[in-house]
C-alpha cells in the first residue's frame, strides 16, 4: 500500500468566519494566509521523513477550507522545497480550465519536479461550477473532452488542430512535453460510469473518494470490468482512495474525537442553491444515480480507531476497493487546529504506516 | 439545398455525380463504400459548388474491371472533372477517395487549389483491415456512435460484392513507398482530418502526412469515428470551409468572444 497525505494549506483565521460558501474575500487575513502556505513546508518535510509516498493537492475556490485555488502553483511550490516525495496533483478541474494550458503546465511541472508528478483529472465538486460560471449540465461533457485533449497534447508529436464540441484550437504543439514517458501517471477521478469508462479506454488509473468501502467498490469494480473490456488489467497503484482518517491511541479516543467534530460541512452553499443543484448536476456511482454532494453534511470518516484497528481497516479497504494508494486527510481539512494533526501524523507514521506497507 | 443527379463521360465510363451550390468548385471523391450524400454535403453546398462523384465501379454504376491502379482511377476522375468544364478546383477525398485525391493532386498540381482529406486511407497502420462482416458490424467500425445516427445508411451486400475486387486492387499496401516519396514534393495546401475514435485508420496516421507533406495541416475531430462528415457534420464543415476560404490563415481565430457589447 502506498500512502499519500492530502495537503490543504491549513488556514488559521484570527477570528470566526462566516459559515457560508462563497466566503467573502474581505474577511481573508493576509498574514494568516502567508502562515498557512509557508507552514505547509515544515509539515511536509516531516511527512516526507515519516515515509509518505505522495503529497496530494487539489483545486478548490472561494473558501479557506482548502486554500489552493491553483493546484499547479501549490504543486510547483512543494516540488521546489521537497526533494523525494511524489507530488500528486489531484487535480485540475478540467471543465472550467483551458485544457491546453493544463497540459503545458503539468508538463512543465513534471519536468521541474524531475518526474515526481502524478496527475488526477476531474470534474470538480458541485459548488465549483459556480466559481467560473460553468453550466453544470455541460460539466460532464467538457470534462471528458478536456481530458482527451490534455492526453492528446501530451502525446501528439505534430502540431494539430482540435475540432471539439466545447473546445476548439487550430494549433496545438506544447513545449515542454512531460519528463515521464508518455506522460505522468494519470488518474480519472470520480465514481461515475463515464469517468471509469474514460479511464479504462485510455489506460488511466481511477480515483475514488470519501465514500464507504462497499460504495466505492461499486465504482472500482466497474472500472476493472471496463479495463478488462479494453483488454488490460490495472495495477493496484492505479486505484486511489481518498479518505478521512481519525487515528488515536485507542478506539474510544478516536470515536470521542469524531463526536467532537462538526456534523455539518464547513462553508456550505445556501439552501436555495443546494436545491437548484439537485437537478442541475446529475451524478452517479458506476451508473447508479445519486444526489450531488450538496447536502451540507460532513464527509464520512472511514478509517477510525486505534493503530491496530486502522491497520485492519486499511487491509479491508485494499480487499474491498482494490486500492493500492490511500490519500489521507488525518484531520478534517477545514480544521485549523494543527496540534491534533501533528499528533495524529506522528501516531500514524510510527504505528500504522510501517504495518500497512505490505498490504 | 437539393442535389441534382447528373452524368459525365470520361475514359469510356458514364460517371454519375451529384451537384449543388454556387461558387468555387469543390470536388468530392467518396470512400470504399461509395457515394452517400450526408449533412456535410448540404452544409458545404452553402459555400461552394459541390460536385460529389460516384467513381466508376461504385454504387449504381456497372462493375469496373478495367481500372488497374489508383493513379489510373485518379486520372479518369481528372478527365471527368475537365469534361464538366472545370479546370481548377478544391478537392476533397474520403478514406479510399483520399488516396485517389492525393494521386490526382500529384498528377495535376496546377489544377488542385487545396486538398481536404477526411480520414484518408493512403497511409495505414500495420495490420489495418477494411471493415467487413454484417452491415451492422461494418457500421460499428465506421461510426463511433452508430446508435446516435438513427437510420444508418448500411452498405448493400450486393453492391459491396461488386466493388470489393476494385477496392482490393486499388487500395495498395498499407505504406505505399512510391506515393509517400512523391508526397514530399506536393506543396498543395492540405487539410487532414481524423476522428479521435476512428476504428478503421488509426488517427495517429495523421502525423505521417505532416511529416511528409510540406503544407499539411492536421485536425482531430473529437468524438467522431471514420466517417467524420456523417457523425459531426457541423464541426467537419466549419473547419473545412474555413480552410478552403483562408488556407493556411485558417489557424487565425475569427471566433467572437464579446458577450455583451
Amino acid at each position: 500500500m502506498k500512502v499519500s497525505f492530502f495537503e490543504t494549506g491549513r488556514y488559521s483565521p484570527p477570528e470566526a468566519l462566516p459559515a457560508e460558501w462563497p466566503v467573502p474575500s474581505g474577511v481573508y487575513d493576509r498574514d494568516a494566509g502567508a502562515r498557512a502556505y509557508h507552514g505547509m513546508i515544515e509539515r511536509l518535510e516531516y511527512i516526507e521523513e515519516l515515509g509518505f509516498d505522495w503529497v496530494s493537492v487539489s483545486e478548490h475556490h472561494y473558501s479557506p477550507r482548502i486554500l489552493t485555488p491553483s493546484p499547479i502553483v501549490s504543486a510547483a511550490f512543494l516540488a521546489a522545497h521537497l526533494k523525494k516525495i511524489t507530488i500528486a496533483l489531484l487535480g485540475p478541474i478540467v471543465p472550467h480550465s483551458n485544457p491546453v494550458r493544463v497540459a503545458e503546465e503539468l508538463a512543465m511541472l513534471d519536468t521541474l519536479a524531475k518526474g515526481r508528478l502524478v496527475v488526477g483529472l476531474l470534474r470538480g465538486t458541485t459548488n465549483e461550477a459556480l466559481t467560473y460560471d460553468l453550466n453544470p449540465a455541460e460539466a460532464r461533457e467538457r470534462t471528458d473532452e478536456g481530458m482527451e485533449l490534455i492526453l492528446k497534447a501530451w502525446t501528439e508529436p505534430q502540431p494539430f488542430g482540435w475540432q471539439g464540441r466545447h473546445f476548439q484550437y487550430r494549433t496545438v504543439s506544447i513545449w515542454p512535453r512531460p519528463l515521464q514517458e508518455p506522460h505522468p501517471p494519470t488518474f480519472a477521478l470520480g465514481t461515475s460510469r463515464e469517468s471509469c469508462e474514460f479511464a479504462a479506454r485510455h489506460h488511466l488509473g481511477c480515483g475514488v473518494s470519501y465514500g464507504p468501502f462497499e460504495v466505492m467498490a461499486k465504482a472500482t469494480r466497474y472500472y476493472r470490468e471496463q479495463c478488462a473490456r479494453y483488454g488490460w488489467e490495472p495495477k493496484p497503484e492505479q486505484i486511489v482512495y481518498r479518505a478521512n482518517m481519525l487515528v488515536a491511541d485507542t478506539d474510544e479516543d478516536a470515536h470521542a474525537l469524531l463526536d467532537k467534530q462538526p456534523k455539518g460541512a464547513p462553508f456550505a452553499m445556501r439552501a436555495a442553491l443546494r436545491d437548484a443543484f439537485m437537478t442541475a448536476d446529475p451524478r452517479n456511482i458506476a451508473g447508479e444515480v445519486r444526489a450531488p454532494n450538496v447536502g451540507g453534511g460532513a464527509l464520512p470518516t472511514t478509517f477510525i480507531g486505534s493503530p491496530d484497528t486502522v491497520v485492519e481497516q486499511v487491509r479491508h479497504a485494499r480487499e474491498v476497493i482494490g486500492a493500492g494508494v490511500i490519500d489521507l486527510s488525518l484531520h478534517p481539512p477545514g480544521s485549523s487546529d494543527l496540534d491534533p494533526l501533528m499528533r495524529a501524523l506522528e501516531l500514524f507514521g510510527k504505528k500504522v504506516l510501517p504495518r500497512i506497507r505490505d498490504i | 439545398m437539393s442535389f441534382a443527379e447528373r452524368f459525365v463521360e470520361a475514359d469510356g465510363f458514364r460517371i454519375r455525380y451529384m451537384e449543388a451550390g454556387q461558387g468555387t468548385p469543390l470536388v468530392h471523391l467518396h470512400g470504399a463504400g461509395g457515394l452517400r450524400l450526408n449533412p456535410a454535403h448540404e452544409l458545404l453546398a452553402r459555400h461552394f459548388r459541390v460536385i460529389a462523384f460516384e467513381m466508376p465501379g461504385f454504387g449504381t454504376s456497372p462493375e469496373n474491371a478495367r481500372t488497374r491502379s489508383m493513379p489510373e482511377l485518379a486520372s479518369t476522375m481528372g478527365v471527368a472533372i475537365k469534361n464538366l468544364g472545370v479546370d481548377v478546383f478544391d478537392l476533397m477525398g474520403t478514406s479510399f477517395g483520399g488516396k485517389t485525391a492525393l494521386w490526382l493532386a500529384l498528377q495535376a498540381p496546377e489544377r488542385v487549389r487545396a486538398l481536404v482529406l477526411e480520414a484518408p486511407a493512403a497511409i495505414r497502420q500495420d495490420g489495418a483491415e477494411s471493415p467487413s462482416g454484417t452491415p451492422e458490424e461494418i457500421a460499428r467500425r465506421l461510426y463511433a456512435h452508430p446508435e446516435k445516427l438513427g437510420a444508418i445508411p448500411l452498405p448493400d451486400p450486393a453492391t459491396r460484392a461488386k466493388t470489393q475486387p476494385l477496392v482490393q486492387r486499388l487500395r495498395g499496401p498499407n505504406r505505399d513507398a512510391e506515393l509517400e516519396r512523391r508526397l514530399t514534393d506536393l506543396a498543395t495546401p492540405t487539410l487532414v482530418l481524423f476522428g479521435t475514435l476512428d476504428a478503421v485508420i488509426a488517427p495517429a496516421m495523421g502525423r505521417v502526412y505532416k511529416d511528409l507533406m510540406p503544407n499539411a495541416h492536421l485536425v482531430f475531430v473529437y468524438d467522431a469515428g471514420h466517417v467524420i462528415s456523417t457523425e459531426r457534420p457541423e464541426a467537419f464543415t466549419e473547419v473545412v470551409v474555413d480552410f478552403l476560404e483562408r488556407r493556411e490563415a485558417f489557424v487565425i481565430s475569427r471566433a467572437h468572444t464579446v458577450i455583451h457589447p
